[in-house]
């Protein structure tokens, strides 16, 4: 018997060696292995992602593309990549010049010259059905070079912010394409650029056809590239983007120490993986543990042309019937950073605005003079954690954000009655004209989980409050068609104008608000402003003054800290927490991964600006 | 005679057929055209999902009109109706569209041998082995290894499919290591018709596949337990006993024979049926194959790789019911065609 049992274990053993490597033909130690969060990818040969809808974040806008200019939302850093400076722009912002940065060559050796900038453009200007052909039409006039380095863009109007199309503030940009390889090229959508030429520090070096995994493999020539030039050489020799499946499987791969760095988890599956990897850690290395400065904050988005919440007590008296404290625990537990305004609350934001609104927040006061701001949430929260997770936290506010709106059913009550409200016997709200108030809340299904909870928690607040609720949970392609007809009374939705970037301006992100692209109910949105807010004649006079000024201009903070009054003011949804992720990372083959104690950049590899990161990694030496 | 059968039967099954085929791709084509999905908001929201380029109105008002126009949802719901059928006689069913431009050919084409591979060959497996533990355990069903055997089946058979994957994976992906966590093949090789590839693909297919056969099994061994244990008690079998016919020819010729028949019915709806894919497995196991493409399609709103994968599960399982259909009476001497 004992004879059997060890011949068992060495079948095992062996056995086990032989199928369970994940990189059988290339070091360990050499790789850094990434979650790829597109899932599968159905179409792994094409690497054409200036097609509408093309993926990117699974290799490469990482590994193989480049753009002129990046902005670090975890830091406010300004990167010059593939452009040598920030844009030069004319007096009256009709014309930019951008000095690229010298001595960069394609992968196959040939350099990268103005050639390349201004065949992208004039590419994509004459090809409608690519990314960026609508804009590029819309303001390039013409574009030309004056030397190989310099590049002249001449606009059809004057644009202050023309080079946003180029610069990745948030996950990607315009990239830029190698013109001896797509100037030979017929159809550009239907070119699938495989083999994709590189001008970043990695080639592509091989994939599964079933779209599983990409690897990428670190150029000889690295120093030939912006990421080469800024910061140095890439330290992991190959860089796998794997799909494992679920949460369940990412857990076990990481365990085993075969994944580096997961996009997300829920907190379930986090504290599954904590347990049993001591080498995995998200932001901070203790409670909260997650990364809470993502560009997006989630909230009730209400459909302000549907009755009714097109009345503004009534938003207000839905917001104050959310006990905040326990959704954050019922929801979250305890992991989240609120925010009270509509914007989104990272780290840089809370610096820039929040911190310089809070005064007025806490003196804001309703039509009838009520105060709704409750600045010592986070503290509460903190004290909860104190005894639920035994820690001590210094600045609960820097946590879980500086503050939200009061709890408190008898003022919303107040609200809705005098709008004509009422209760019936069993205290369940009626409309003004007696029938039952029913609300329902779309969510997504099987994806953004967040959102789903945020759905259900508010939904179980607002029934205590006595208002029929019920929660629509639907796939993405029903969600997303929805969201832009505003077929909703409320979703569960995020970003719009609750997104921010590295730089203090936000135009960009509310410009779609302005009243004459406001679209009505029943027709495709083509702005962010799904809910249909008509928004007070102010707002259209700020967006149109934001959009004359450079963004850099000190009045862009003035108009951005006005906005957000009004928004308060008006509470066209509810902002309530921002897109917080448990992004793990293993530190047993790298480490020096961003983090609480080394914020040096955004965690985020899945969008373009990961290739900054890989300089700064180092390895463990573990083989 | 041959004549009479094609005119009376043959001929008309396969209007039938047909008819069944056009039906089925109809209903496919309108369903998703009924539901709130836009391809159009789909494609446009993954240029935004990520947090990514919030473009402005104008643009997104002309990619709107572009994506229409490229994707072939211009036009009223009978254009675009006549236009998939002329382009399905040509064997075009046009772009992916949430994997915009590639063909929807070339996209299925890729990922079905994996589902062939796979579903085929653990059908048959789960069949086989599952239709003769049955037969053997009805006709013997008064011994004990009958008993043992009908409990392991009954005790197996309800346990939902996902849940026995998912115990799989975690005993032999990760407490043993055993299997490949993923993929159809170590990654890092190219595909080839080499014997190493294969051996790997076949490797990377045992997990997936033990897991269809484990359930699979359970199924055809209770049914088939089912319908000989009814057969053994027949007049017919009982006459053949005492006639002195040897045990092994009355157990594989008249018992299991019979029993067959109901069971290769099943097995050929079944086969038509592997062009759907198998999403569970393919989720649990994150093998490559057609399920999970038509996952994606559907929460995508891609109409044409929906209808893609529609049509070849429709013509499929039209087909194998028809090919049972015409072969019956080879199977079953008593069947004639009327």
């Amino acid at each position: 018997m004992k004879k059997a049992g060890l011949i068992l274990a060495v079948v095992i053993v062996f056995v086990s060696s032989v199928f369970s490597q994940v990189l059988p033909n290339i070091p360990r130690s050499e790789t850094l292995i990434v979650d790829n969060l597109h899932g599968r990818v159905a179409n792994p040969g094409n690497f054409n992602v200036w097609i509408p809808g093309a993926l990117t974040g699974h290799g490469p806008q990482q590994m193989v593309l480049d753009g002129l200019w990046y902005v670090d939302p975890q830091t406010g850093e300004w990167i010059n990549s593939l452009a040598a400076e920030p844009p030069i722009y004319n007096d009256d912002f009709t014309k930019m010049t951008v000095k690229l940065r010298q001595g960069l060559y394609w992968s196959d050796g040939v350099e990268f010259t103005a050639d390349d900038v201004v065949f992208t453009v004039k590419n994509l200007k004459n090809n409608p059905g690519l990314n960026g052909s609508a804009e590029m039409k819309q303001y390039v006039k013409d574009i030309y070079k004056t030397d190989d380095y310099t590049v002249v863009f001449e606009l059809t109007q004057p644009y202050t912010r023309f080079h946003n199309l180029f610069t990745s503030l948030i996950y990607s940009t315009t990239y830029i394409q190698p013109k001896h390889i797509w100037e030979k090229v017929e159809n550009p959508l239907t070119f699938t650029f495989n083999p994709p030429v590189s001008i970043a520090p990695y080639v592509l070096d091989s994939y599964d056809s079933q779209g599983y995994w990409f690897l990428f493999k670190k150029r000889e020539d690295w120093q030939r590239t912006s990421v080469g030039q800024i910061y140095g050489e890439p330290k992991p020799n190959y860089v796998l983007f794997i799909y494992y499946g679920a949460d369940d499987k990412k857990v076990m791969a990481q365990t085993r120490h075969e994944l580096d760095m997961i996009f997300d988890l829920t907190p379930e599956a986090f504290e599954v993986l904590r347990n049993r990897n001591p080498y995995a850690i998200v932001w901070y290395k203790d409670f909260p543990w997650a990364w809470m400065d993502d560009v997006n904050a989630r909230g009730l988005y209400l459909n302000n042309e549907k009755y009714p919440f097109g009345i503004k007590d009534v938003r207000w008296a839905l917001t104050l019937a959310i006990n905040m404290e326990e959704v954050l625990k019922t929801a979250y537990a305890g992991i989240e950073r609120v925010t009270a305004i509509h914007s989104c609350p990272t780290e840089y934001f809370m610096d820039l605005y929040y911190k310089k609104l809070e005064p007025w927040l806490e003196d804001f006061s309703l039509e009838d003079g009520y105060k709704p701001y409750d600045s010592d949430l986070a503290n509460r929260i903190a004290k909860w954690a104190e005894s639920e997770y035994n820690v001590k936290v210094e600045d609960p506010k820097s946590i879980w954000g500086m503050g939200w709106w009061k709890y408190d059913p008898e003022q919303a009550e107040k609200l809705l009655v005098e709008k004509g409200f009422s209760k019936d016997k069993n205290g369940r709200w009626l409309l003004p004209d007696g029938n039952l108030w029913k609300i329902s809340i779309l969510a997504p299904a099987d994806f953004e989980i967040d959102a789903t909870r945020l759905a259900f928690a508010v939904a179980d607040q607002w029934r205590k409050f006595g208002i029929q609720v019920n929660v629509e949970t639907v796939e993405a392609g029903v969600f997303w068609s929805r969201d832009a007809l505003g077929d909703f009374d409320v979703v569960a939705d995020w970003g719009k104008i609750t997104a921010s970037s590295g730089v203090p301006d936000i135009w960009t992100f509310i410009q779609g608000f302005h009243s004459q692209f406001l679209i009505p109910t029943g027709t495709p949105a083509t702005n962010p402003n799904v809910i249909r807010w008509k928004v007070p004649k102010r707002v259209d006079e700020i967006i149109e003054e934001m959009g004359t000024l450079h963004p850099q201009d000190p009045k862009i903070e003035e108009l951005t800290l006005e906005f957000y009054k009004i928004a308060v003011e008006e509470m066209p949804f509810i902002p309530t927490v921002i897109n917080k992720k448990f992004s793990a990372f293993d530190n047993y083959y790298w480490t020096n991964y961003p983090s609480a104690e080394n914020p040096y950049m955004t965690p985020s590899f899945w969008w373009g600006e990961f290739k900054f990161m890989l300089p700064r990694l180092e390895s463990t030496d573990r083989k | 005679m041959i004549l009479k059968v094609f005119k009376t039967y043959i001929i008309p099954r396969i209007i039938q057929y047909l008819v069944v085929i056009f039906i089925g791709i109809t209903i496919t084509f309108i369903i998703p055209r009924l539901t709130p999905i836009d391809p159009v908001q789909a494609a446009i929201n993954r240029l935004t999902s990520y947090g990514g380029s919030y473009m402005e109105p104008a643009a997104v008002e002309s990619l709107q009109k572009t994506l229409k126009e490229l994707y072939g949802l211009e036009g009223t719901l009978i254009e675009q109706y006549l236009a998939f059928w002329k382009h399905l006689f040509t064997f075009d069913l046009g772009p992916s569209l949430s994997m915009f431009p590639t063909p929807v050919m070339e996209i299925i084409a890729t990922s079905l041998p994996w589902t062939f591979f796979l579903l085929l060959s653990s059908m048959l497996i789960s069949w086989i082995v599952g239709n003769i533990l049955g037969g053997l355990a009805g006709y013997f069903k008064d011994k004990k290894w009958s008993d043992v055997l009908a409990t392991i089946a009954m005790s197996i058979y309800p346990i939902p499919y996902y849940v026995m994957a998912l115990i799989l994976v975690i005993l032999f992906v990760y407490i043993f290591p055993i299997f490949p966590m993923m993929g159809g093949y170590t990654i890092g090789i190219q595909p080839s018709f080499s014997w190493a590839f294969l051996l790997d693909v076949f490797k990377h297919s045992i997990l997936p596949a033990i897991s269809l056969i484990i359930v699979g099994i359970g199924w055809w061994f209770l049914s088939m337990r089912s319908l000989t244990s009814n057969i053994v008690a027949e007049d017919f079998v009982t006459y053949a006993e005492f006639a002195g016919i040897p045990k092994g020819k009355l157990l594989f010729s008249y018992v299991m024979r019979n029993g067959m028949l109901p069971q290769i019915t099943n097995l050929g709806l079944q086969i038509g049926g592997i062009f759907n894919g198998a999403i569970v497995t393919e989720v649990a196991f994150s093998y490559p194959g057609v399920g999970s493409l038509l996952q994606k399609a559907i929460t995508n709103g891609d109409f044409n790789l929906m209808m893609g994968i529609s049509v070849f599960s429709i013509i499929a399982i039209s087909t194998a019911s028809l090919i049972i259909d015409l072969l019956y009476p080879l199977f079953d001497p008593r069947i004639r065609y009327k």
